[in-house]
């Protein structure tokens, strides 16, 4: 198939998979036990007073007709207003995306950092000393909770040796961007958790690509140096890599509850976590339609890179092209 | 009174009183400072609450803790509730409440020199605003406890000073109604922002929710003037992470504990524990539906009070940061009856009343969250002494949030937990369950004389004790914590930092 047709053809599923996915968030949302009437009732109010937050927040109307008008106002970016403080969601979820993103960025350069140089040295000499060190080493971290990686950091680096802030508390008007002391605890704690598995994919797909008769083919005519490691084994094997970078990189997008919750990083983990124990729907629907979305785009910018690397590269043991 | 939501703003148990960090530097049973430091005018307290997105400037629609601190700060109150008084309250911008022999109507009198940071005075009106804004606004429904009781719309202003307010049904606890959380609001305020005129120790200079509130010194405060120059409130939802934002001196006062996060705290020299007295605790209470069968037998809901070891779920669940409940509440409050005997543990009694009844061996499923501290391990402990005595007992545990979150199906439930925060007995009860108690607390609200009211009360309270569907071992106290340069935080039922020091 043609490149550009593969393109759009990918394209067209992940808007087409968007689609479903407002219809789940939607559906979810409502069979969720409960609603915001319960929750900002409390426990002693009356029937005629809880009869009367349902009202407020417009939970008495039929659900298709509430899904249509969020979803309309979706398409125009307004993501309606929360049930529980009366803010708007749009705002909102965009200061949580930003702040996670604050924290996902430098987690994922160190990532690709760490898991680009030591699986391409693990690879290149899959057997040795570095690859079995690292090899336990990255096992013990994919097996360690978040919360351990969180807090040996916390107890390290706040408490031992106090040279970091232990809580993200940013001033008001202020952004987590501008204030990278608060970033490095929750990046490193969240690239600990998360380089071992990108390592382990990129340091088997190496040592496969270092076994390849390409690869022998290009030792034998005296391919040496930074031109072997880059121009033959790494650009060959960093396809499964690249996807598998992606697939993570979203799961952190908003699976960083941990991390965001030990650090006060005001995310959209811990947001989502939050609101939903709130019963506040609308808000629950706005950052699940925006995680699903940045999801969506992410695994698509893995595929599309990921196949344009396959493309570039030659031929390997698969043979694929 | 302010109710706290069952919102999984879980940490809402944040607002649990802490009460006593009494002004001066040794708050709370630590050790004492061999000289207290000079405490200096001025200086900045920040101090660290639950919070989270939801933090709103409108205190009636703001379901955290945090919002009602900051809004106490911000607006002055009414009037508050002070159990040592003899009118029960102590007299804020309103100076003086007069009820009427029948008990009908309610005068307020308004302090002169009081003003709004706009410069205008606060008049009779702005009061009765006040008075009304919880229903204007549409608050939330614990906002509203007052328009429950009075006719705020044939409410009138007589003159710039004075209010009269007519009762919707003869009621003597009309001032502690009044008092339990109402602030002073500008007339026709609508909104709430940072340049909402208000009337307040201190004026919001930044304000970002689920962040931060930067509040500094109104120097035009009608009352005691704060010492410190700014308060900056910030929001951090996870209570080890409060924990350690103080431990590493980032905050200087952190709020919402949970009895382990305190029991972490204890002994160490820079930081002192506060566990809020009485009556500032939650009522914790373990509800049987009377409409399900074995329930319906006054003789199983007693041997279910009788099973419960109360000593062992304070010190195992509150490492004694607890106080031990009789099965009745407002534990602390004037009206408690302290003559009730303290329900025994006794589990040979409460065998025998199962097999009296023909329920030995009864199943019986009990639904928890954790909607407060502890409360999923008192319930887990009461399940095993159930099982003790021979019950079939589970334990259902719920996820934050979920269990007010479909009330109907809260109260269809056989056996659960439930709580109120600290609160009069009388003016919240809910009735519809004892014809005959309900009659008494109507007698303890209205009766001519308080000998007559305080005798139905008491007799309400023994009723209940005797036959009632709650299961109340223990009522649980705020727990907060300071860095030992802060004095001077009331622990009411929401802490008030506007007479707060910071020695440095």
């Amino acid at each position: 198939m043609r490149v550009d047709v593969w393109i759009t053809a990918r394209v067209v599923t992940a808007a087409a998979t968007l689609a479903v996915l407002t219809v789940i968030v939607f559906w979810a949302t409502e069979v969720l036990p409960g609603d915001a009437v319960g929750v900002l009732s409390g426990p002693t109010a009356t029937d005629a007073e809880r009869e009367a937050v349902r009202l407020a927040l417009g939970l008495d109307r039929p659900a298709l007709e509430r899904y249509l008008e969020w979803i309309g106002g979706a398409l125009r970016g307004d993501l309606g207003t929360s049930l529980v403080s009366g803010r708007e969601v749009a705002p909102l979820v965009g200061a949580r995306l930003s702040t996670s993103l604050a924290v996902l960025v430098p987690a994922v350069l160190l990532i690709v950092t760490l898991a680009g140089t030591l699986g391409t040295a693990a690879g290149l000499r899959h057997g040795g000393r570095l690859d079995r060190w690292l090899s336990g080493t990255t096992l013990g971290l994919i097996g360690t909770p978040d919360f351990l990686i969180a807090t040996a950091l916390l107890v390290l680096l706040t408490a031992w040796w106090p040279v970091l802030p232990a809580v993200a508390l940013i001033p008001p008007g202020q952004s987590l961007w501008s204030h990278p002391e608060l970033v490095v605890l929750p990046a490193v704690a969240l690239a600990l958790g998360g380089f071992g598995s990108t390592m382990r994919l990129l340091r088997a797909s190496v040592a496969q690509t270092v076994t390849t008769p390409f690869a022998e083919f290009a030792r034998l005519n005296g391919v040496r140096g930074h031109r072997y490691v880059w121009g033959v084994v790494v650009s060959n094997a960093l396809a499964p890599a690249v996807m598998a970078l992606a697939v993570m990189t979203a799961g952190l997008l908003g699976g960083a509850i941990v991390v965001e919750t030990l650090f006060n990083v005001p995310g959209m983990g811990s947001e989502l976590t939050q609101a939903v124990a709130g019963r506040d729907v609308p808000l629950v629907q706005g950052l699940s339609l925006v995680l699903g979305t940045m999801t969506l785009l992410l695994l698509l910018v893995g595929d599309v890179a990921a196949k344009l690397l396959h493309r570039h590269a030659p031929a390997t043991s698969g043979g694929h092209r | 009174m302010r109710r706290l939501t069952a919102a999984g703003i879980a940490p809402v148990a944040v607002s649990l009183v802490l009460v006593g960090c009494s002004a001066g530097p040794e708050p709370g049973p630590g050790p004492e400072q061999a000289a207290a430091p000079v405490t200096t005018t001025g200086g900045a307290l920040r101090a660290a609450f639950a919070g989270g997105s939801t933090e709103t400037l409108n205190y009636l629609k703001g379901p955290t803790a945090l919002d009602y601190v900051r809004a106490r700060l911000v607006h002055a109150p009414l009037c508050e509730l002070d159990p040592s008084a003899p009118e029960g309250v102590a007299y804020g911008v309103v100076e003086q409440i007069d009820v009427s022999e029948d008990l009908a109507q309610y005068t307020l009198h308004i302090r002169d020199g009081v003003t709004f940071t706009d410069g205008t005075a606060l008049s009779a009106q702005d009061v009765l605003y006040s008075l009304r804004a919880p229903v204007l606004l549409e608050g939330l429904p614990f906002t509203r406890l007052v328009a429950r009781s009075f006719d705020l719309d044939a409410a009138t202003v007589t003159d710039p000073s004075t209010v009269v307010l007519p009762t919707l049904a003869p009621v003597a606890d009309g001032r502690e109604l009044i008092c339990q959380s109402m602030l002073a609001i500008k007339d026709g305020t609508t909104e709430f922002t940072p340049q909402t005129p208000s009337s307040g120790p201190f004026t919001i200079a930044a304000f970002e929710p689920g962040q931060s509130t930067l509040l500094e010194r109104n120097d035009d405060f009608y009352g005691p003037a704060p010492t410190l120059d700014e308060i900056a409130l910030v929001s951090i939802a996870d209570g080890t992470a409060r924990v350690n934002a103080l431990r590493q001196g980032q905050v200087d006062y952190v709020s919402g504990l949970s009895p382990a996060q305190a029991q972490t705290l204890e002994g160490e020299s820079e930081v002192t524990v506060v566990t809020s007295d009485l009556p500032y605790a939650s009522y914790q209470f373990f509800s049987m539906n009377l409409d399900v069968e074995p329930f319906a037998d006054p003789r199983v809901r007693e041997a279910f009070k009788l099973a419960v070891n109360r000593e062992q779920i304070i010190e195992n669940v509150y490492f004694g940061h607890a106080f031990e409940g009789n099965d009745v509440p407002a534990l602390g409050f004037r009206s408690y009856d302290t003559t009730l005997e303290q329900r025994a543990y006794d589990p040979d009694r409460a065998r025998e009343l199962l097999a009296d009844a023909g329920q030995e061996g009864m199943s019986v499923e009990l639904t928890a969250g954790p909607e407060l501290p502890g409360m999923v391990e008192t319930a887990t402990l009461l399940v095993e002494d159930l099982k003790a005595v021979g019950v079939d007992a589970t334990l259902r545990e719920l996820a934050p949030g979920q269990l007010f979150a479909d009330y109907p199906a809260y109260l269809a439930l056989p056996f659960k937990v439930g709580y109120s925060p600290p609160a009069l007995f009388e003016p919240n009860y809910t009735p519809g369950t004892f014809p005959e108690v309900d009659v008494l607390v109507q007698t303890a609200r209205s009766a001519p004389t308080a000998q007559e009211r305080l005798e139905a009360s008491h007799a309400a309270q023994r009723l209940l004790w005797e036959q009632g569907n709650q299961i109340a071992p223990v009522f649980v106290p705020a727990i907060s914590a300071a860095s030992t340069a802060v004095g001077g935080v009331r622990e009411l039922q929401f802490p008030d930092l506007s007479q707060a020091t910071v020695t440095r």
